[in-house]
């Protein structure tokens, strides 16, 4: 069970016009692992991170999902093979014109075509799930960040996803409500879910992330146990980055 | 930025291409001559006029209700009821007149024209059943200033667009100013307030005005002038001889017995019956069906205005590039012509191919012209969701419709809705361009009154106090429901 790959990138590359954002990138997620990407702002991590749900479209390389490579596949194989990756952005991207279990059972219904019943139920679950049960008939603009971004989180995770790619969740939060979603964050993560997250939040890097990714100008520079990587990381690049990141906090 | 060059050029063309249609249709029409036989089997003789030119042609309020009289449609009458056909009276600007019967809109057009060799080349003409003649209305108070005609020497002249009073006043008055207008009621009201200092007019309206208004007299041209350039005659399609040899019976007549005389006359009666009761009151009826007019055609033009503005708006988020060239070339040709000519277009140019009457015409013209703005008010609306948003619903799997359906447009249509509004409300205002084809808009019913009571300013003042409270009106129903739609979140 934990050797199966369910996400596998290889020779990975992105360019938006001349510029090469991403350049020549491999990596594999395994079943219940947790990545957690590091890097440089600008570095290409969202777009990495958009690239494996094909957001973004990749210029060249695969993206193996479960074994089907989602450069090849038509725009409607693509719809069903996205529902199974859920994604939670920095910005939240609630949706303000529903309310907070609107949110929720939109896309189960929609694409899963699940009855009512069943949709609310799971969310209602799910909402228990993050401690925002009794917000389920709100509309987003009067949560906090944090619920807000925990209201997302349980969006994704309504579709039932095989993995879940987190970017950046917590760093559009005021500080006091960053642990809360990290929290959720690492519920999800102990309970075996496969996740993908680009986050600067080194203790929360520390805990639960299997690997660490240090990314900057378009490559992966280094990939290790978090402990290693942080503690003793091999490139330099890695090396001055941690450094200032050890000293901020 | 070059496939939407050449998608416009390609609207380009394929206008030229409807118009150099409608100007064969037009032309070949005349090669086979049935316009009698026509009239004949229709049972009605249709006939445009530009009823505010009294005595010629005027509009009266009789009983709550408005009619055309005057000699010319008495004369209309008798050519009618000798043709034994219905006469079906229709009316529009006098500019429009003879483009009205060239494109067969009408039978004929009457209207106190006078034959002349240019308006020969373009219409034929039946033998004149009146002869007039050209005077001079002045304010009375310049009645030692302006004795007679050479006094006028470098004086401001107004005359009525199009007419022959207009060529003549520029050609035959040395060094003056000659001024046009559509309709002689503001011609007459900026003599009065000394815009002008004479008005070219054809004597029988000089001498109608002069008895019901003693502030206005009257002085003779002195033009010495051939009968063509005094008399008045009918006008119809190039070709239609029989039609006109049939009209020509009538008009022997009426000479012979000297019916104009008789017309004259009673036309005068109705002038008097008219200045009875000039308060704005009296019209009211008048006033009401132009708001209603207008009224109808803002609601039926936002209607399909916004149905054929979502079509362009989806149509330019499409994924075949002719498809959105299609829909950008279409909004920037409506964008980048004024409503009126497009108005007209439809009217005269479409109307060739298919006769749709003027109100349709007039629904049409100003629903593709609102379509084309409305697109645009939907697109920015659309574009302006949070890129966010469409992510968010694509990272849940969710097809394109749904995305559209459930995130997008319920989002834009917060941004939408109220400039949709304000599309409504400039909608109001400038559907009252239709008038130009005789529609009964707001605008068509202030002239009618205008030229009904000589009375030039309060009826516009009227109007424009009815265009303000549909305006207002609809702003403040609009912001009630614009609030009620921001408490929903
Ligand atoms: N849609 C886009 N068009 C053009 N350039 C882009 C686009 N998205 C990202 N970039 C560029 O790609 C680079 C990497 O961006 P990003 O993946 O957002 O970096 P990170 O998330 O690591 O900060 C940046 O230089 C950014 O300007
Ligand atoms: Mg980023």
């Amino acid at each position: 069970m934990q050797d199966k790959k369910i996400l596998e990138v290889k020779h990975l590359s992105k360019k938006f016009g001349q510029t090469d954002v991403l350049k020549d990138i491999d990596g594999t997620v395994k079943s219940g692992q947790v990545i957690c990407v590091i890097g440089p702002s600008g570095a290409g991590k969202s777009t990495f991170l958009r690239c494996l749900n094909l957001l973004e479209k990749p210029t060249s390389g695969e993206v193996n999902f479960e074994g089907t490579d989602l450069t090849n596949v038509d725009d409607k194989h693509l719809v069903n093979l996205r529902e199974r990756m859920g994604m939670v952005f920095q910005s939240f991207n609630l949706f303000p014109n529903m309310t907070v279990l609107e949110n929720l059972k939109l896309a189960p219904v929609r694409v899963k075509h699940l009855s009512d019943e069943e949709a609310e139920k799971t969310a209602m679950h799910l909402l228990g799930l993050v401690g925002l049960k009794e917000k389920a008939h709100v509309y987003p603009s009067s949560l906090s960040g944090g619920q807000q971004q925990r209201v997302a989180i349980a969006r994704a995770l309504a579709m039932n996803p095989e993995v879940m790619l987190f970017d950046e969740p917590t760093s559009a939060l005021d500080p006091e409500m960053v642990g809360e979603v990290l929290e959720v964050m690492q519920k999800l993560a102990n309970e075996g879910m496969t996740m993908v997250v680009v986050t600067h939040e080194m203790g929360f890097a520390k805990e639960v992330a299997d690997e660490v990714w240090f990314m900057a100008d378009g490559y992966i520079l280094e990939k290790g146990k978090p402990e290693e990587l942080f503690d003793n990381p091999q490139n330099e690049r890695a090396k001055d980055f941690i450094g200032k990141i050890i000293q901020n906090v | 930025m070059k496939k939407s060059i050449k998608a416009i050029i390609q609207v380009i063309i394929m206008i030229t291409a409807l118009f150099t249609l409608t100007a064969w249709q037009a032309s070949s029409a005349s090669a086979a001559d049935n316009s009698l036989q026509r009239v004949k089997q229709r049972g009605e003789l249709i006939m445009v006029t530009s009823p505010d030119y009294p005595p010629y042609e005027f509009q009266v309020n009789k009983g709550g209700k408005s009619r055309i009289v005057g000699m010319d449609i008495d004369v209309a009458k008798k050519v009618a009821r000798d043709l034994h056909v219905k006469l079906v009276i229709k009316s529009m600007n006098f500019d429009s007149l003879l483009v009205a019967i060239q494109t067969g809109k009408a039978d004929m057009a009457i209207g106190g024209i006078n034959p002349t060799a240019t308006r020969r080349q373009s219409v034929d003409f039946s033998k004149i059943y009146y002869s007039g003649g050209q005077s001079f209305l002045i304010n009375s108070s310049d009645v030692n200033k302006y004795k007679s005609v050479k006094n006028l020497k470098g004086a401001t002249i107004g005359a009525q667009t199009g007419t022959l009073q207009y060529g003549l006043a520029k050609k035959k008055i040395p060094n003056s100013t000659v001024k046009g207008m559509d309709k002689s009621t503001d011609l007459v009201l900026a003599l009065k307030t000394h815009k002008i200092d004479a008005l070219g007019i054809e004597k029988p309206s000089a001498e109608a005005y002069v008895k019901n208004d003693p502030s206005l007299k009257m002085i003779s041209s002195g033009y010495h002038l051939n009968k063509n350039e005094v008399g008045a005659a009918i006008a119809f399609k190039k070709g239609s001889n029989s039609l006109v040899n049939a009209v020509n019976k009538s008009i022997d007549q009426i000479k012979q017995q000297h019916l104009t005389d008789q017309y004259l006359a009673s036309a005068g009666k109705y002038m008097k019956v008219n200045t009875v009761n000039t308060s704005m009151w009296h019209y009211w009826t008048y006033f009401a069906k132009g708001v209603e007019f207008t009224i109808l055609i803002s609601i039926v033009a936002t209607f399909f205005g916004v149905l054929i503005g979502v079509v362009l708006a989806l149509m330019r988020f499409s994924k075949q590039k002719w498809i959105r060239g299609l829909a950008i070339s279409y909004t920037e040709f409506i964008r980048g012509t004024p409503l009126m000519v497009q108005v007209m277009f439809v009217y005269f140019g479409i109307g060739v191919v298919v006769n749709i009457p003027a109100l349709i015409s007039g629904m049409i013209a100003v629903s593709l012209n609102s379509g084309a703005y409305v697109a645009e008010i939907i697109r920015g609306g659309i574009n302006s969701v949070a890129k966010g948003q469409t992510e968010a619903a694509e990272s849940l799997g969710l097809s394109k419709s749904d995305m559209m359906r459930f995130v997008v447009l319920p989002q834009a249509f917060k941004n939408i809705w109220p400039a949709l509004g304000n599309e409504f409300i400039s909608l109001i205002k400038e559907s009252s361009i239709v008038s130009i084809i005789g529609v009964t808009d707001l605008i068509y019913q202030l002239n009618i009154v205008r030229a009904d009571t000589y009375r030039g300013v309060i009826p516009i003042f009227v109007a424009m106090v009815l265009y303000f409270i549909m305006t207002f009106a609809l702003t403040r129903l609009l912001n009630h429901y614009e609030g009620k739609m921001k408490h929903a979140g």
